[in-house]
């Protein structure tokens, strides 16, 4: 276990005035658990994820999403997630790599959140190409990013993770392009 | 002064209960918020808004919209404004641009006396000979060099950019784009309406109540159907699969905004520009276009003049008469080109219009302002974009669209004429066509995208185009009258000069664009460009139809180079520990994208003190994949040249990647961390590079091994412990047995460290001592370091950077792939032949590595140089001594501070190779030095004795 002195350090490591409630709002959830899986054809874990490519669905907790075609991306609290590596099935060619520390993960939620998006990224978010549990990925302001989109009580919401050197470049980016909307970190 | 404002109109757009202050020509002017500057300097009673680019002739407004190719100004520290389309604001310094010393007296229309002689192509055919006498023409003609002037200490605007798809985009605001926007968007689609002037509504707006009333119909319309509509915003250019640049000039946080849609379907409905008619003094301040007259009277309440001739051929004309009469203007004559009658020529000064000569006889008319309503100009240019070739009809006296594709839709006056509920009628028939064509297109895509929403049914078809025509009225082809006049405003382009060019033999309309730069001004031809193909086709005894036109391409409207280039994304990489290197006085260095630490100050000293103590360098970059699967071997077999069947849980090795082509790819080592589970490192800018070679082997040649690669570079959080005491300080933060029984060199061990679970800690070094490299979960990256800090402040520890880094592995003898290495550096010459196993089935570069180990490559070498005080730049020559003959290069070089020499790597021929053999190096000044070739690589503890201590 880590040392009662340590803590997660987000790549976000700037200050921002905290806003809730804001009608469009950014949040670091960088400090989520984050696990990356492949499975080969199959397997019985991939089976037991059980979600195809391009889509996600929410599991107890856990965000289960089908990044690519052999690959899969756990999110979510830690127990829950580490839960339900736990419980995944052995056999055949499976890998399990935790990407908690590797990835920056910001959530941007609100009515004006597809519009910020566009700012900053050049693929169709209209509802019809980018339904409620969509995934997909793309150059967000510059930076590769797995792109889910994950609505919350009904309001546009999308996550958006990218390596983690790039995590506090990213956040300001976003923060940049939701401006005129008035985005608040949340 | 013939110009003032009139009493309130009912169309006006502007707000008089707004008055704005703002200095025009250097003194004191007043006018109101809706104003464009144009109309407010009119209004003050100004005739004349600039000068022309070549001859210095005053001009006056002549079409009063965004393509007056008079109205450009300067505001303030920006140039070449157009002034008759940029909204007046409260204290703006305006300025006529490039006179001298006033607008009303510029010496430089002196140029006119030599008029004659400054015909089309002059510059080409003058400046030329002798060319050793360039410069100072061009100091010369740089002094008559047009536009504004551009101040390099303004600041920079902010540009923003977007991207949309929306189903259909409608270019054009007027009534038939207003129309087909609402019809589509009422049918479902997302459309977005983008507008070239500040206001909907087209001709309408400057139209009598009645129109203005539909106007506002059809834009609330447009509103209430959810289209999106962004007015003073220019569709620029139609390219592939319908991609469009949209560039928003108003916009709340932005100068201009770049808008990238892909739209599902186009419609173009962008109106008729109205055309200028060809005579003598038809650029005196004082003439207009029908237009412009409406606009300055029905939307900015301004009397054009108090005297005018009108020479109508159309309605626009007509309505233009019955407004200067309501506006009090006297209308001296009207001259109806219907009816076969003609203007000849305007006389008076150069600053205003006198006299208007009618017909052909001497039959002179005094009047201040002559208005020409002579035809239109269709903008075809998107529809150019598209494919198209628009058709000229003589009976209508313009342009028409020919053939379009599926996905592109012309409405409005582009493709005839109608009353306007006939152009409304067609607008919405396109619109619901649209709608139609874009949900089929649409059915295709989602249909194609895995993640979008399910799409059932079979495809729809695509709607086929069963719209009414609208009609083409008859038009008399007017383009120009019995004498010659100005054809280009932009350019100073007369019908004289192109009859002339067409006489020099640049008779085709392409060639002669270019020659006279005809169509090439800011306007971009949409009032130029009939005119001239009318000249030439009279010049050449041909119809218009024969001589054809020249092609439109992007951009419709002139941009800024800042909304080209939108916003400024530059990713930036950092560690988990950059805060606490510039906290710490931390030099930065870009290295590819992410900043590191070059030094803290002294990077001798701080090599100094790894060699006696310790230090710590952040070394995040450093690329690092994960590799899971029993192939995993196989892999590292296929990609490295060395072997690994049989590298050991808990072992670390190195090894070389090789391109087929048998190149240094990368370098670096790779751990095998448990029986099924890899940690591979990569040089810091061959992460990227490295994880795209694997998987392109495994997912094109091995779709069958068993192997997971997995980037996690930053992951980790990396971090080595370098120096004789490193063993010391890694000790008191780990209960991981260092001793080199336990842990011998080229070993990997995992473990906790400063209470942090999850660590890797291998024990390799690149700077030639005892060392410890830690890969820590990244987010207690900080915590980690900041613990070796404090546990280390007794055993000397400080950090180093970059540079110190650099300094070691030279004195190491350690080679940088990129760096020692290029292009065409093949393996052998990196001297690392027995890490090329030939003995292995196969690996990637084999087959070239096969004759290369036997050929005569260059060697890299270690040098020393014989003046220790010299360090050559990296990149010096090696020649062969008394000659230029080029023999190698130096690849690296420093100052040692270990060994207080100049040293160096170097690749060199085989002959020079030998150890003691001398090389001469040609310095940056010309100098030449020389330099010993070295036994070893390493020119520090070549046994390794420090390393493995």
């Amino acid at each position: 276990m880590p040392d009662e002195t340590a803590s997660f350090k987000s790549p976000v490591l700037n200050t921002y005035t905290i806003v809730e409630g804001a009608e469009l709002q950014l949040i670091d959830e960088s400090s989520k658990s984050k696990f990356v899986i492949r499975a080969a054809p199959g397997t019985p874990a991939r089976a037991s994820l059980a979600q195809v490519f391009a889509g996600s669905r929410r599991s107890n907790d856990v965000l289960i999403a089908g990044t690519r075609p052999d690959e899969w991306m756990l999110l979510g609290p830690s127990e829950p997630v580490h839960r339900r590596i736990a419980e995944l099935p052995e056999g055949g060619h499976v890998s399990v790599v935790d990407w908690t520390h590797g990835r920056a993960q910001f959530r941007l939620t609100g009515t004006a959140a597809t519009r910020t998006l566009e700012k900053v990224c050049s693929l169709d978010w209209s509802d019809a190409m980018m339904p409620d549990g969509a995934v997909t990925s793309g150059s967000v302001a510059m930076v590769t990013c797995d792109l889910i989109r994950s609505d919350v009580d009904s309001t546009p919401s999308y996550l958006i993770l990218c390596d983690r050197s790039f995590g506090q470049y990213l956040f300001d980016a976003l923060i940049d392009a939701g401006d005129e909307f008035g985005l608040s970190v949340g | 002064m013939t110009l003032s404002r009139l009493p309130q109109q009912s169309g006006e757009v502007i707000d008089r209960t707004q008055p704005l202050t703002f200095t025009w020509n250097g003194r004191p002017a007043t006018g109101f918020a809706g104003d464009t500057i144009a109309s407010a300097v009119a209004a003050d009673g100004n005739r004349i808004m600039s000068r022309s680019m070549k001859y210095h002739r005053p001009r006056g407004l002549l079409t009063a919209d965004y393509w007056d190719p008079n109205g450009f100004v300067q505001v303030g520290d920006e140039p070449n404004v157009r002034s008759a389309h940029r909204l007046l604001e409260q204290g703006l310094t305006v300025e006529p641009q490039n006179v001298w010393p006033s607008l009303e007296y510029d010496v430089k229309s002196a140029n006119q006396l030599v008029g004659r002689f400054l015909s089309p192509g002059f510059y080409y055919k003058t400046f030329t000979r002798p060319q050793k006498l360039w410069p100072a023409y061009a100091k010369v003609l740089t002094q008559f060099a047009p536009g504004g002037t551009v101040d390099i200490d303004s600041s920079m605007d902010y540009f923003d950019k977007r991207y949309t798809h929306p189903d259909v985009v409608v270019a054009g605001g007027g009534p038939a784009g207003l129309a087909s926007a609402t019809a589509a968007a009422e049918a479902g689609a997302s459309v977005l309406l983008v507008e070239h002037e500040h206001h909907l509504g087209g001709h309408l707006r400057w139209g009598s109540d009645a129109d203005r009333a539909v106007a506002a119909e059809l834009e609330r319309a447009a509103r209430a159907a959810d289209v999106e509509i962004l007015s003073d915003s220019t569709v620029t250019g139609r390219y592939e699969d319908n991609w469009l640049g949209i560039v928003q000039r108003s916009h709340p946080i932005a100068s201009e905004r770049l808008i990238k849609a892909r739209a599902k379907t186009l419609i173009v409905a962008a109106g008729l520009i109205e055309r200028p008619y060809v005579f003598y003094g038809n650029d005196r301040p004082g003439v207009m276009l029908s237009g412009a007259v409406r606009r300055l009277i029905n939307m900015y309440a301004v009397k054009p003049g108090t005297r005018a001739v009108v020479f109508t051929a159309n309605e626009s004309g007509d309505a233009a008469i019955a407004d200067l009469e309501r506006a009090g203007v006297e209308i001296a004559a009207v001259v109806d080109g219907r009816k076969g009658e003609q203007i000849h020529s305007t006389k008076g000064s150069q600053k205003k219009i006198e006299q208007v000569k009618v017909g052909l006889g001497d039959s002179y008319v005094d009047a201040d302002l002559c208005v020409t309503a002579v035809g239109w100009t269709a903008p075809t240019s998107l529809l150019n974009m598209s494919g198209d070739r628009p058709v000229y009809d003589p009976s209508a006296a313009r342009f028409f669209p020919a053939q379009t594709p599926d996905n592109v839709l012309a409405t409005g006056g582009l493709v005839g004429d109608g009353s306007v509920e006939e152009l409304v009628e067609h607008g919405r028939e396109t619109g619901l066509l649209a709608a139609g064509r874009a949900a089929a297109i649409k059915h295709r895509l989602q249909a194609a995208t895995i993640r979008a929403t399910d799409v059932s049914g079979a495809e729809p078809e695509m709607p086929i185009d069963a719209r009414g025509a609208l009609e083409r009225r008859p038009h008399p082809e007017l383009y120009r009258s019995t004498t010659h006049g100005i054809v280009d405003y932009s350019e100073d382009v007369s019908s004289k000069d192109l009859v002339s060019a067409a006489k020099e033999g640049y008779d085709s309309v392409e060639l002669l664009k270019r020659y006279t730069t005809a169509t090439m001004g800011p306007a971009q031809g949409k009032l130029e460009t009939v005119n001239t193909v009318a000249v030439l086709a009279e010049a050449r005894g041909e119809t218009i139809a024969e001589v054809g036109t020249t092609i439109w391409r992007p951009p419709y409207a002139p941009l800024t180079l800042g909304a080209l280039a939108g916003r400024i994304f530059e990713p930036e990489r950092v560690s988990s520990i950059q805060p606490w290197h510039e906290a710490n006085g931390a030099t930065p260095i870009l290295a590819g994208q992410w900043i590191r630490s070059e030094h803290y100050g002294d990077p001798q000293a701080e090599v100094r003190n790894v060699r006696q103590n310790v230090g710590i360098i952040d070394v995040t970059p450093l690329g690092k994949l994960d590799l899971q699967g029993p192939d995993t071997p196989k892999l590292l077999n296929l990609l490295y040249t060395n072997k690994w069947s049989k590298l050991s849980v808990g072992s670390v090795r190195y090894g070389i990647m090789c391109a087929e082509d048998g190149v240094v790819l990368d370098d670096g080592v790779t751990g095998r961390l448990s029986e099924n589970r890899w940690l591979m490192t990569t040089t810091s800018s061959g992460a990227g590079t490295i994880w795209e070679w694997a998987e392109n082997w495994l997912q094109t040649e091995h779709p069958d091994w068993d192997v997971h690669v997995t980037p996690v570079t930053t992951a980790f959080t990396s971090i080595n412990i370098a120096g004789p005491n490193a063993r010391t300080l890694l000790a008191r933060l780990t209960d991981v047995d260092l001793s080199s029984d336990a842990f011998d060199y080229m070993h990997v061990r995992t473990g906790a460290v400063a209470g942090i679970e999850d660590c890797i800690m291998w024990r390799i070094g690149f700077t030639g001592e005892l060392s410890f490299e830690i890969h820590v979960p990244a987010g207690y990256g900080l915590h980690v370091w900041e613990t070796l800090m404090a546990e280390g402040s007794d055993l000397g520890i400080a950090p180093f950077g970059l540079e110190a880094q650099r300094i070691m592995r030279l004195e190491k003898g350690h080679f940088i792939v990129g760096q020692d290495t290029d292009g065409l550096t093949k393996a052998p010459t990196t001297g690392l032949n027995a890490l090329i196993k030939m003995d292995k089935d196969d690996f990637v570069g084999k087959p070239e590595l096969g004759w290369s180990l036997e050929a005569d490559l260059p060697i890299l070498v270690s040098v020393q140089m014989s003046d220790p005080t010299i360090v050559p730049p990296e990149a010096s020559q090696i020649v062969r001594p008394g000659t230029n003959e080029i023999l190698g290069r130096i690849t690296s070089s420093r100052y040692s501070p270990t060994i207080e020499k100049s040293i160096g790597l170097a690749q060199v021929p085989a002959e020079l190779s030998a150890a003691g053999t001398e090389v001469t190096i040609v310095l940056t000044n010309g100098d030449r030095t020389t330099a010993t070739v070295m036994e070893h690589h390493a020119h520090f503890d070549p046994e390794g004795s420090r390393l493995r201590a």
